[in-house]
């Protein structure tokens, strides 16, 4: 939004700049260089600062068995020295010129971004124009990154329950598909992959062609395009990666699996369904069911299980951005003294309610009435704008869809909610992922 | 070496042309009504959103024997007004996609709502019921404090969640700042809704609250809608507030190993005391703890990260109050490497002492502050945040206003100063959350060691 640097009101003024204007498509300018990357500018002047996001097409379904969490191990690599910048000198130039840095690994992408001030547009250009074309990866930075990725994924378990229990519940939904493995990979892949391997997947997909760069800030997109054009158009294109073959075979009945943690209070449950891709005509009428069930303390499931019955202590649902075919899940913890499989039932009661009744009216209003509101709050900061932005273009196919986005919302109907509820939220084709406290072998099993 | 060439003139340029862009707090508003209530408006249009906070000078420090008190107010003023049942405010809110909350932190208590600039006046007026006439139903009250419990147990799930409850304990002892904001299992098994109650009577009154609107929005108009909606308010009678005792300097280092049995690493903070929120020379602590812990290239994640491979993250930090606060040093490491993080950790902190901070350094460590600080108040969800902490911890703008200033005055003699005047030296308080039979011979060698199990009420051995 606009914090308001005394210098620049009187220059804003002078130029007439729309000052409250919200940022409409036509504000967003894009182009792509020769070797086939695409650069997103937006400018916006309300702080003197400004970001770059780079959105690799790359992410742990882009893996194999031997090499899982590869791509995430490579976000952090991308940081370890370069031609011009040797280890250590891209953070410390960066943060030298007042920027700073960060990078996510999903399933589908590795997303890099750098938040700096405007000044500094043309180091960062030179900074990621190094590793990009000229990353240097050593067997020494190589092994000292591995305990660094290997604490990362230990953290993680040790203090997210989710973390725990979303990786058996991904292997047991996915039994062909890479979305199988979790994105920070499995233990003994990320003890023993090889320089070699490095080395192949950073010519494969950091190639220019394989990423979506977005710059929104207190830039100009005629320098924009010139230094994309000095720093990034002469890294060479490369071909293709190859497509993920596999697609997951259909689901013909629910599987469970169960996890013993000993330092969980009560059970925390995770019920994934299989769902299609982004890009499909259902993805909407998804996003919206899966408000309904848990967006706010009036939504069906907290309201229900949290406040009414008091099955729950907490409840989510969760539906990730995602290229190919993916899940949607329902994750709740019990409240005290109460068991998963109370808990399991009370879920699959408030699911079958819909699939046999639809939803009402105003439930479907109110999420319509919260994305519009969620829109600007996601658009009143420049780093909102452009990770949407890029976001979009990644997954929609282009970043303009995020414009029509509230439009398709508007269309979206009560038939169109309970038709999704019917066809995915079923029992057979769900997986059920229980995490609790008890060992799960006794002396009466059979 | 024509990188280095570039890259030092960009900081130069940094240093010799800071009044071009030097940070300004927007205009605001702050006027104080009759009825002694203050009002702080800020007008920010580029998104219609509007933020408005309710915030009331009491917190944790005000608890005494029941922690608790403070947040579990908080949060069942939250539960319906007299109008309203806590179903029907909650799908009002939901409605409009207007998104609320409400809690207490050691020194003041909130409630935060942003919405959409065109509902305005409903949500204006529904914060106002909560505020002035909450429902405090026994039914939603019980079923929220079963809630509560049970959360105090899931907390302890997770030693990143709790481990800055037993260092603050540790540093500031039983009441002020060693209050548990969420209270344990004991005291809010005590706290019944006649005390909630009476809790909201004494400290809920207008010359201990203010109300704070930053978005979009017509002054004027605004203005009228606050008198007419809070110009009733009175006060009860006047507030006796207790005391926060100041923190002294610690006599001996002292250890609190909390076993947690299924522990897989060992998560730590060592530390002591800190700064208050309105010290002098805050702005140039914070730009050596930038060079200490605070950035990716900071010398304590260069060692342990970087260079070790012994963690996924470390890093420093300064808590400030009103009154007083705490420096810390925070990490997480597998359980096996715990005794050589916990000894590189101290090893890189002394550096400070010993070696200091060269100009080179220095100098990246100012450009850095000054590039990340804008948009730490890009939104209007960030300027109120910004108002509402100026109200309750008392300071005001010129920490914003003379930032860059403060930050370009800072000099290698300085930091100097600051070092051994603020960042603590001998006598370091640790606590340590992990497998405690697979280091407890070993950390005695830090300071006299006390134990209690994770599972254990509260967050002290006493």
């Amino acid at each position: 939004m606009k914090p308001l640097f005394t210098q620049l009101i009187l220059l804003l003024s002078l130029c007439s700049f729309p000052l409250t204007a919200a940022t409409k498509v036509e504000d967003i300018q894009s182009f792509t260089l020769k070797n086939g990357m695409k650069v997103i500018v937006l400018e916006d002047h309300s702080i003197p600062n400004a970001n770059m996001y780079l959105f690799w097409k790359v992410g742990s379904r882009n893996e194999v068995p031997g090499i899982t969490g590869l791509s995430h191990f490579f976000e952090h690599m991308m940081f370890n020295g370069a031609k011009k910048f040797g280890p250590k000198m891209f953070d410390r130039t960066m943060e030298a010129a007042g920027g700073s840095n960060n990078a996510y690994t999903t399933e589908n992408s590795t997303v890099y971004s750098n938040w700096f001030p405007a000044s500094a547009l043309e180091t960062i250009f030179i900074l990621e124009a190094d590793r990009i074309e000229h990353l240097s990866i050593s067997e020494s930075m190589l092994n000292s990154e591995r305990n660094v990725v290997s604490s990362e994924r230990t953290t993680g378990l040790e203090n997210s329950n989710f973390r725990a229990i979303a990786e058996e519940v991904k292997a047991t939904a996915f039994r062909a598909h890479p979305y199988s493995w979790s994105v920070i990979g499995h233990a003994s892949d990320i003890e023993n992959w090889n320089l070699e391997d490095l080395k192949q997947y950073h010519k494969t997909y950091y190639a220019p062609n394989n990423a979506i760069v977005v710059i929104a800030g207190d830039v100009k997109v005629e320098q924009v395009k010139k230094l994309a054009q000095k720093y990034f158009a002469s890294i060479p294109a490369q071909p293709a990666p190859k497509a993920v073959r596999t697609i997951e075979p259909k689901q013909k009945g629910e599987r469970r699996v169960y996890v013993e943690k000993k330092s969980v209070t009560t059970p925390n449950i995770m019920m994934a369904y299989h769902i299609p891709e982004t890009k499909h005509q259902d993805y909407y009428a998804l996003d919206i069911l899966a408000n309904i069930l848990s967006s706010g303390d009036s939504s069906r499931l907290k309201n229900t299980l949290i406040n009414t019955q008091q099955t729950a202590s907490r409840v989510f649902t969760y539906m990730p951005d995602s290229i190919d075919p993916n899940l949607f899940y329902i994750y709740a913890v019990a409240a005290k003294d109460v068991s998963a499989l109370k808990l399991e039932k009370a879920i699959i009661y408030e699911l079958n309610q819909i699939i046999k009744h639809g939803v009402s009216k105003d439930e479907l209003q109110k999420v319509k009435n919260r994305k519009t509101v969620d829109f600007h709050r996601t658009m009143s900061t420049i780093d909102g704008k452009a990770d949407t932005l890029g976001s979009y273009e990644l997954y929609f196919g282009n970043y303009q869809t995020l414009f029509s986005a509230s439009q398709k919302y508007q269309q979206v109907t009560i038939e169109d909610i309970q038709n999704v509820a019917k066809t995915y939220l079923i029992k057979s084709n769900r997986t059920v992922g229980v995490l609790a406290s008890q060992k799960d072998s006794s002396n009466d099993d059979l | 070496m024509t990188i280095y060439k570039q890259f030092l003139i960009l900081v130069l340029s940094a240093i010799c042309l800071p009044s071009l862009a030097a940070y300004k707090l927007p205009d605001y508003e702050k006027v104080t009504l009759d009825n002694g209530l203050t009002v702080y408006l800020m007008v920010q249009s580029e998104v219609p959103l509007i933020d408005m906070s309710l915030v009331v000078k009491t917190g944790a420090v005000n608890d005494n024997k029941l922690a608790g008190l403070a947040r579990l107010t908080a949060e069942n003023i939250a539960f319906g007004t007299q109008k309203l049942t806590k179903s029907q405010l909650d799908e009002k809110l939901d409605f409009i996609g207007a998104s609320f909350y409400s809690n207490a932190n050691l020194e003041f208590s909130k409630l935060a709502a942003s919405f959409s600039s065109k509902d305005q006046l409903p949500v204006m007026k529904l914060m106002r019921d909560m505020l002035l006439t909450p429902r405090f139903e026994q039914a939603e009250f019980d079923k929220y404090k079963k809630r509560h419990l049970l959360n105090l147990e899931q907390n302890k799930e997770s030693p990143k969640s709790v481990i800055y409850s037993y260092f603050n304990r540790l540093v500031f002892g039983e009441s002020g700042y060693g209050s548990a904001i969420l209270g344990n299992a004991n005291t809010v098994k005590s706290i019944t809704l006649d005390k909630v109650k009476s809790h909201y009577k004494k400290w809920y009154q207008p010359s201990n609250s203010a109300v704070i609107i930053v978005g979009d929005f017509e002054i004027q108009q605004m203005k009228a809608q606050i008198n007419a909606m809070f110009g009733q308010w009175e006060d009860q009678k006047v507030l006796i507030k207790t005391p926060v005792r100041a923190v002294d300097k610690f006599t001996q280092a002292e250890v609190l190993l909390v076993n947690k049995e299924d522990a897989i690493e060992t998560t730590f903070v060592i530390g002591g005391k800190g700064i208050a929120r309105d010290n002098p020379d805050r702005v140039g602590i914070n730009v050596i703890n930038t060079i200490l812990g605070a950035r990716f290239t900071s010398w304590l994640n260069d060692a342990l990260r970087v260079n070790a491979g012994l963690t996924y993250g470390a890093r420093s930090r300064f808590y400030s109050y009103s009154k007083g606060g705490s420096f810390s040093i925070y990490t997480f490491t597998k359980t096996a490497t715990t005794i050589e993080a916990v000894d590189l950790a101290l090893s890189t902190y002394q550096k400070l002492f010993e070696k200091g901070i060269d100009e080179k350094t220095l100098a990246s460590a100012k450009a850095y502050v000054k590039g990340q600080f804008p948009p730490k108040f890009e939104t209007s969800t960030q300027l109120s945040a910004l108002l509402g902490n100026m109200f309750g911890y008392g300071f005001n703008e010129s920490y914003i206003d003379t930032f860059e200033q403060q930050v370009n005055s800072l000099d290698i003699e300085k930091t100097k100063q600051l070092i051994n005047q603020y960042f603590p030296k001998e006598n370091l308080q640790f606590v340590l959350i992990g497998k405690a039979d697979a280091i407890r011979d070993k950390v005695a060698k830090y300071g006299t060691v006390e134990e209690l199990n994770i599972k254990s009420i509260g967050y002290s051995a006493h």
